[in-house]
């Protein structure tokens, strides 16, 4: 195991951001803390660094306890904070040579280590540059960079794809997944589903500062009990039929949104061609018709009743 | 040790190359003064009006003052003495006893008392008469020299001496998690915090007194002001200004969640009024506090400096200097040991 976070409660005044908080991390694996703004991702990467004091629990990081003095468990650790945190006024090479040097003394070892890091992210041209004189997403990868030059076993990354255009999100997400193929241990923070759901192993949803569930996507698809959606859109009629699909069997509910049914079933037999006979019975025309797997989305509503979505 | 260096040279650099680094300490001071010596040449470069002294025929200091060239020495009997005061014929009165009498407080009278200070001191060590230098290194040069006028410069040396406070302040606030997301980010590294907070001091120290220097080749070459008659004594002062000035940096960083930008303008205004209390906008102001608070000059860290700047190199006075030393010295130990309990936190509450 390398981080085993146990029962974290991180109070500020009157608010619980982590709320018996756990986290068990595998080694060689790429985890997700999935939650909403403000649900403590960023808390429990702090309190896990030892940068925060918490309340109870306990934190091992490679099996031995963290403090802020761990100077050998830090040396094998990478963090991209959340917040773009560089010197404004040293370069961007200057700026990564900084950081590497923090954990690597051996000069040439070090020079090969910036150089490949620069290239890694895709600043190569831009190594003489101030920061600001980068454009966000540019700055973005100068602060991944800062923190993984060293080549560190375990990886924090809070968010690093916020406010980032698409081109430089896949830039920056291919780049982890080589990261972790190259051995390291990823611990990364979102907000967005599509990015937990293509990029994570397993994923920790969290919200309100609790660990709701842990698991493979999968695993957290086949906790809800809806295991087929199907989306319709009919022509014809212009009242309200969803009392009538509900007696359609094996339906769950039924939701309506911009004109379309949203019909979740509890198991997944059939259920298309049920569908079809009560459209034929009841003389109705579809203009759409498909089916959805649940998302994480669903699991989300699910756990908590609110949706994960901006 | 590597370590050190290392952070040093980074830290260095980002501190040098800052904008406000520029302004603060390269360019205000040199403004400063330009502005000051723009604002005083009239003054500065004037004749220094002759000073009437009155004085009694018997006086055992009457032939050293009838010596000196810029006070006119008019004999005048004791019983009189008031008379002549308050008619403003003269503008001190020095009693057989060696008293000054004075009318009201003024640049003539700081510069009477100034020389007769000498002539007890040397009467008082019982030294020959011939011995008494003061002219060569207090008057008889170049009236600059004697102008005290002069404290508004001693007074803007005191002041950026004490600018090692931005260094300081940058410091502080890049090793604490809980002030800037780069202290946040240094402390989840290996690197220990007292190799930064020392590799900060260093940069401090170096940057400050590079900006100092660069003020003083100013005064000397473009301005061509004489103010060092002795270089090393002025030059311990300014270095306890340096060290003063980054330990209140360190301080003021340390001890509170005030933004960095309100942590600068809070030292640029503490520094520019006590400086301002210490004559740098008119020496009367130190004349008049010297005479009203005088406990004011000696505790006000700045003052100290000025007013040891102004004893060294205008009255050729290297006597009592230690206990504003000292002072100094003890102000900068108790900011940094303040400042060493709220950097030793290395956990935080909040961030
Ligand atoms: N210094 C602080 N003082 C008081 N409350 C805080 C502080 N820092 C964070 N909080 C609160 O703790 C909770 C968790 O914050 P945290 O930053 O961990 O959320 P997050 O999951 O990282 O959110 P985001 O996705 O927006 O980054 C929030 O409600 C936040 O308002
Ligand atoms: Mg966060």
């Amino acid at each position: 195991m390398v981080i085993k976070a146990e029962n974290i409660v991180k109070k500020y005044k009157e608010l619980n951001a982590l709320d018996h908080f756990n986290m068990e991390v595998k080694e060689g694996e790429i985890l997700g803390l999935l939650g909403p703004n403000g649900c403590g991702k960023t808390t429990a990467i702090n309190c896990i660094l030892s940068l925060l004091k918490f309340d109870e629990g306990d934190i091992q990081i490679f099996g031995q306890k963290m403090t802020p003095t761990s100077y050998n468990i830090k040396k094998q650790i990478g963090l991209v904070p959340q917040e773009v945190a560089v010197f404004e006024n040293l370069t961007v090479e200057e700026n990564i040579d900084y950081f590497c040097g923090l954990y690597i003394e051996d000069k040439n070892i070090r020079r090969e280590y910036v150089k490949e890091v620069i290239d890694f992210v895709g600043l190569t041209e831009y190594k003489k540059f101030y920061p600001k004189k980068l454009s966000g997403g540019l700055k973005r990868r100068l602060n991944i960079a800062c923190g993984i030059s060293h080549k560190p076993k375990l990886i924090f990354l809070d968010e690093p794809t916020v406010a980032v255009d698409a081109q430089s999100r896949n830039f920056i997400l291919e780049g982890i997944k080589r990261l972790n193929k190259e051995g390291s241990t990823i611990i990364y923070t979102t907000h967005y589903l599509e990015e937990a759901e293509m990029l994570c192993d397993r994923i920790i949803i969290m919200d309100r500062g609790k660990s709701l569930v842990t698991g493979t996507v999968e695993e957290l698809k086949s906790i809800t009990s809806t295991r087929e959606k199907i989306i319709a859109g009919f022509e014809n009629p212009e009242e309200d039929i969803s009392d009538k699909i509900k007696s359609i069997p094996h339906v769950l509910d039924v939701g309506k949104a911009h004109g379309e049914y949203i019909i979740n079933f509890e198991n997944g037999t059939n259920n298309l061609s049920n569908l079809l006979d009560f459209i034929k019975d009841n003389d109705l025309t579809y203009t759409k018709l498909y089916s959805q797997l649940p998302s994480l989305n669903d699991v989300f509503l699910e756990l908590t009743g609110k949706e994960l979505r901006e | 040790m590597k370590n050190i260096l290392r952070n040093s040279i980074y830290l260095g650099k980002n501190m040098f190359r800052d904008m406000s680094f520029t302004f603060w300490g390269l360019m205000y001071p040199i403004i400063l003064a330009g502005f000051f010596y723009i604002a005083f040449s009239g003054i500065i470069n004037m004749e220094i009006k002759t000073i009437n002294v009155g004085i009694g025929r018997e006086n055992q200091a009457y032939p050293i003052l009838e010596n000196v060239e810029i006070l006119n020495v008019m004999e005048i009997h004791e019983n009189d003495a008031e008379k002549s005061l308050k008619s403003g014929k003269i503008d001190g009165y020095i009693k057989n006893d060696l008293t000054l009498v004075v009318d009201g407080s003024g640049l003539n009278q700081t510069v009477i008392k100034g020389i007769l200070d000498q002539i007890i001191q040397i009467i008082a060590l019982n030294e020959p008469m011939q011995n008494l230098d003061f002219e060569v290194n207090y008057l008889s040069a170049k009236t600059q020299e004697a102008n005290p006028m002069l404290v508004i410069f001693y007074s803007l040396i005191a002041m950026v001496s004490t600018y090692g406070v931005f260094p300081g302040i940058e410091t502080a606030v890049t090793s604490q998690a809980n002030l800037t997301d780069i202290g946040a980010r240094i402390n989840t590294t290996p690197i220990k915090k007292s190799t930064l907070l020392i590799s900060g001091v260093i940069d401090g120290l170096l940057i400050n007194i590079f900006s100092n220097i660069l003020l003083l080749l100013f005064l000397r070459f473009v301005l061509k002001m004489d103010l060092f008659t002795n270089i090393w004594y002025s030059g311990i002062f300014i270095l306890l200004g340096n060290l003063f000035g980054v330990s209140l940096g360190i301080f003021v960083g340390s001890s509170n969640k005030k933004s960095p930008g309100v942590k600068v303008m809070f030292s640029i205004a503490t520094t520019l009024f006590l400086s301002f209390l210490s004559g740098m906008m008119s020496p009367n102001i130190k004349v008049s506090i010297d005479k009203n608070v005088p406990i004011l000059g000696k505790i006000n860290p700045i003052s100290i400096i000025t007013n040891s700047l102004y004893k060294i190199n205008l009255l050729g006075n290297t006597r009592n200097l230690s206990q504003g030393m000292i002072l100094l010295a003890v102000y900068s130990l108790v900011l940094m040991a303040v400042s060493y309990l709220f950097l030793g936190r290395s956990q935080y509450d909040s961030i």
